[in-house]
């Protein structure tokens, strides 16, 4: 009888349990997530619709979208804006190609390439900061060597700090970003490479290929994913990287080198404005996001259309 | 593990109560360098042994993130009990009424007899009550290298300003590559700014009665557009647009200009790397007026109103700048002492010193005091002035727009300032 009773209500709570139980072993990892990431995210994004600024701490509170409307008029937003795009699209080719170069060339057999590889891999090792230093050493003309043999070189009419120079400016960060990241993508693309089955190569060879296209029609297609995966992380990288160019320049002069994070930065930390700095951080959010769909979309076109 | 816990509590208690007996004071140090840290931790060791049952835990800040560190231990209530307070900053805390009226304790201790009437005014600098005990002036003169002059013919630094450019002109026509000025373009030049502008202006006043800056006055953009010319006429050099106080010095002596406006502790590291006989430092150059307006500084200490332990922190003050330590502190930091009679110190009645005690003793230098009772000055200082003053330099804008921008600023802080008193 009882049994009867309780049947159908024991169904529905065994379908219940069901439903819930991988939740109930989940929540570990749930609960953290929500606590580290999700929960600052938020607080962050609301920041991005108050006042908050620690000059004038009793005049909060919530003032809806008067930041994104001051940012759309803030020239040097925009030019931030452009800034950061230079920055990341130079940045990212030169560390791109060069990492490829020189995973290619640490891919073939000679002495001592143990050692070579460890001594490559170094830039990636040494703390943002004091490469950032050590740069800013370099192209002053008073203690750097770089200014004179550039102008030996006649790139410079004469020894004097590019990262004084707003036309110059941005390519002293950008040339410490590059020596910064080669490594990385060196590193990934070497794996990459080394998972490249060796008979493809002697077949190729067999057929008499020639290294142009050995180059094209194996190891490109062998490397696509992870190209693919690794520009993307990096851009995104590159993009919210500011530790270099304050280090370096701190977007001086006027503005030149000045791009999104190291705006958001000086906003939040100079002018202590952390609402204004958190509509814009918002605004990097979404272009990123946008660019990531973007990619994500194609890469999924790309692997359909094989 | 009852046990383990019993233990844990018991020491806490015991540590609580240890805490309790013992007053132990937070001082934070903001404008931090190894060479004062060690100053000041001798003084606060001797500050100790003389008052047992008081220990002080020194925070040491450095400067480039002073600011925003500062502001968030007061934030987060962490509020330490002495804190060295720049004079940029005094505006900001003080209006916003977190730091304690010193008048009571000047009057009790006889102070008001012995400073210097320049160090009692700028201690009551914000809303006429004393809410810091300076420990010393930053006052801009002249830096000239003996050298560079003697070779381009020169025997005496420029007394005017219109000297002061044909003196570059000659340094420039040498061809050596070396200019006339170190300017500073970089962080930390908005002094030199506002120094050429009062002088053109002849007036070291920033604001009229309404609260309106005087900033934008032709005159005063005659003072801005004197810098600008004299850097797009190659007399200062090329990369001077971004130079902060390091690389200023660093050009000084190492001759890439012979002339600097500076403060006396850049007399330190300059004193390290020339002869003496190499250079000297002369009163700031005079403008049109007869008149020049070398900008003053100073930093002090300051208690905050959320101390628990105000008399031992006056005390632990009072003997910071005691005649002694405040000459000792004086002399190792490089600033100007505080104490009437200082000068007639034999450190400071050398030549090295000359030209700032002239300044301070000639009625045609009058100090300029920057207003930072404004809350936004500091903000002004190194994001704003730093930001549009280069880009003037570099003829992205003009001095007159760059002017304007500062004048609107300006005027809208001192009028948000004005409604508050």
């Amino acid at each position: 009888m009882n049994t009867l009773v309780t049947q159908p209500k024991s169904q529905k709570k065994i379908d219940l349990q069901r439903f819930l139980e991988p939740y109930l072993y989940l929540s570990p990892a749930l609960i953290i997530i929500a606590l580290v990431i999700i929960t600052p995210t938020l607080v962050g994004i609301s920041y991005a619709f108050q006042s908050i600024e620690l000059l004038n701490p009793f005049n909060g509170g919530w003032i809806g979208l008067t930041h994104f409307k001051t940012l759309f008029s803030d020239r040097y937003f925009f030019s931030a804006l452009a800034n950061t795009l230079d920055w990341t699209l130079i940045s990212l080719f030169f560390q791109f190609s060069l990492g490829l170069g020189l995973a290619l060339l640490l891919n073939r057999k000679f002495a001592g390439r143990k050692l070579v590889q460890a001594l490559v891999f170094l830039p990636w090792a040494v703390p943002t900061f004091l490469s950032g230093l050590t740069w800013a050493w370099l192209f002053n003309p008073i203690i750097g060597i770089l200014p004179h043999w550039m102008t030996s070189l006649g790139m410079l009419p004469e020894p004097y700090n590019i990262l004084s120079d707003p036309h110059l400016a941005m390519y002293g960060p950008i040339v410490a970003n590059v020596w910064f990241g080669i490594p990385f993508f060196a590193i990934t693309l070497l794996a990459a490479l080394q998972s490249v089955p060796s008979d493809l190569y002697e077949a190729a060879g067999i057929d008499g290929a020639s290294s142009w296209q050995v180059f094209v029609k194996i190891t490109l297609p062998f490397l696509a994913p992870m190209i693919a995966i690794t520009v993307m992380l990096r851009t995104i990288w590159i993009a919210n990287f500011a530790d270099l160019i304050i280090v370096m320049t701190s977007g001086g002069p006027a503005n030149s080198t000045q791009t999104l994070p190291s705006y958001i930065f000086t906003t939040a930390y100079r002018r202590l404005d952390f609402g204004y700095a958190s509509a814009m951080a918002v605004m990097l959010l979404i272009l990123l996001l946008l660019y990531t769909a973007i990619l994500l979309k194609m890469r999924s076109k790309l692997s359909n259309g094989d | 593990m009852r046990k383990i816990l019993f233990c844990s509590l018991l020491s806490l208690s015991i540590a609580s109560t240890l805490a309790l007996a013992d007053t132990k004071l937070k001082l934070v140090e903001v404008i931090t360098s190894p060479d004062r840290t060690a100053v000041l931790r001798q003084q606060v060791a001797d500050f100790e042994a003389n008052n047992p049952g008081i220990t002080v835990e020194i925070t040491s800040l450095p400067w480039g993130q002073a600011f925003e560190k500062l502001a968030t231990m007061v934030q987060s209530g962490q509020t330490p009990d002495v804190v060295e307070m720049p004079d940029s900053w005094q505006g900001l805390y003080a209006s916003n009424d977190m730091l304690v009226d010193l008048e009571g304790r000047i009057a009790a201790s006889g102070l008001e007899e012995k400073l210097t009437d320049k160090t009692l005014a700028m201690a009551r600098n914000t809303g006429g009550k004393a809410n810091m005990i300076p420990y010393g002036f930053y006052l801009r003169a002249m830096f000239w290298n003996k050298k560079i002059f003697a070779q381009a013919g020169m025997t005496e630094a420029p007394k005017t300003m219109a000297e002061f450019v044909e003196a570059s002109k000659k340094i420039k026509a040498l061809g050596t590559g070396v200019s006339g000025y170190c300017l500073r373009g970089g962080v930390g030049g908005t002094n030199g700014w506002m120094m050429f502008m009062a002088a053109m202006r002849g007036s070291p006043e920033f604001f009229d009665e309404q609260g309106n800056s005087l900033l934008s006055d032709p005159e005063s953009i005659k003072g801005a557009q004197f810098l600008v010319d004299l850097y797009k006429n190659g007399h200062a050099p090329r990369d001077s647009v971004n130079w902060g106080f390091n690389e200023i010095v660093s050009g000084f002596y190492s001759g890439k200009c012979a002339m600097l406006d500076q403060d006396p502790d850049a007399l330190i590291s300059i004193a390290k790397s020339m002869n003496s006989e190499d250079f000297a430092v002369a009163p700031m150059p005079l403008g049109p007026s007869g008149k020049a307006y070398p900008t003053i500084g100073y930093t002090g200490w300051s208690i905050f109103k959320q101390s628990e332990n105000k008399d031992s922190s006056w005390k632990l003050i009072s003997h910071l700048t005691s005649p002694e330590e405040n000459l000792t502190w004086a002399k190792k930091i490089g600033v100007l002492p505080i104490h009437k009679g200082a000068e007639k110190n034999a450190f400071f009645s050398t030549e090295q010193y000359s030209g700032w005690f002239e300044e301070l003793n000639n009625p045609n230098y009058i100090p300029l005091t920057m207003p930072t009772h404004l809350k936004g000055w500091g903000y002004f200082g190194s994001v704003m002035a730093k930001d549009s003053s280069q880009e003037a330099l570099l003829g992205m804008i003009s001095t007159e727009k760059m002017v304007e921008d500062w004048a609107a600023y300006l005027t809208k802080e001192q009028q948000a300032w004005m409604k508050t008193q």
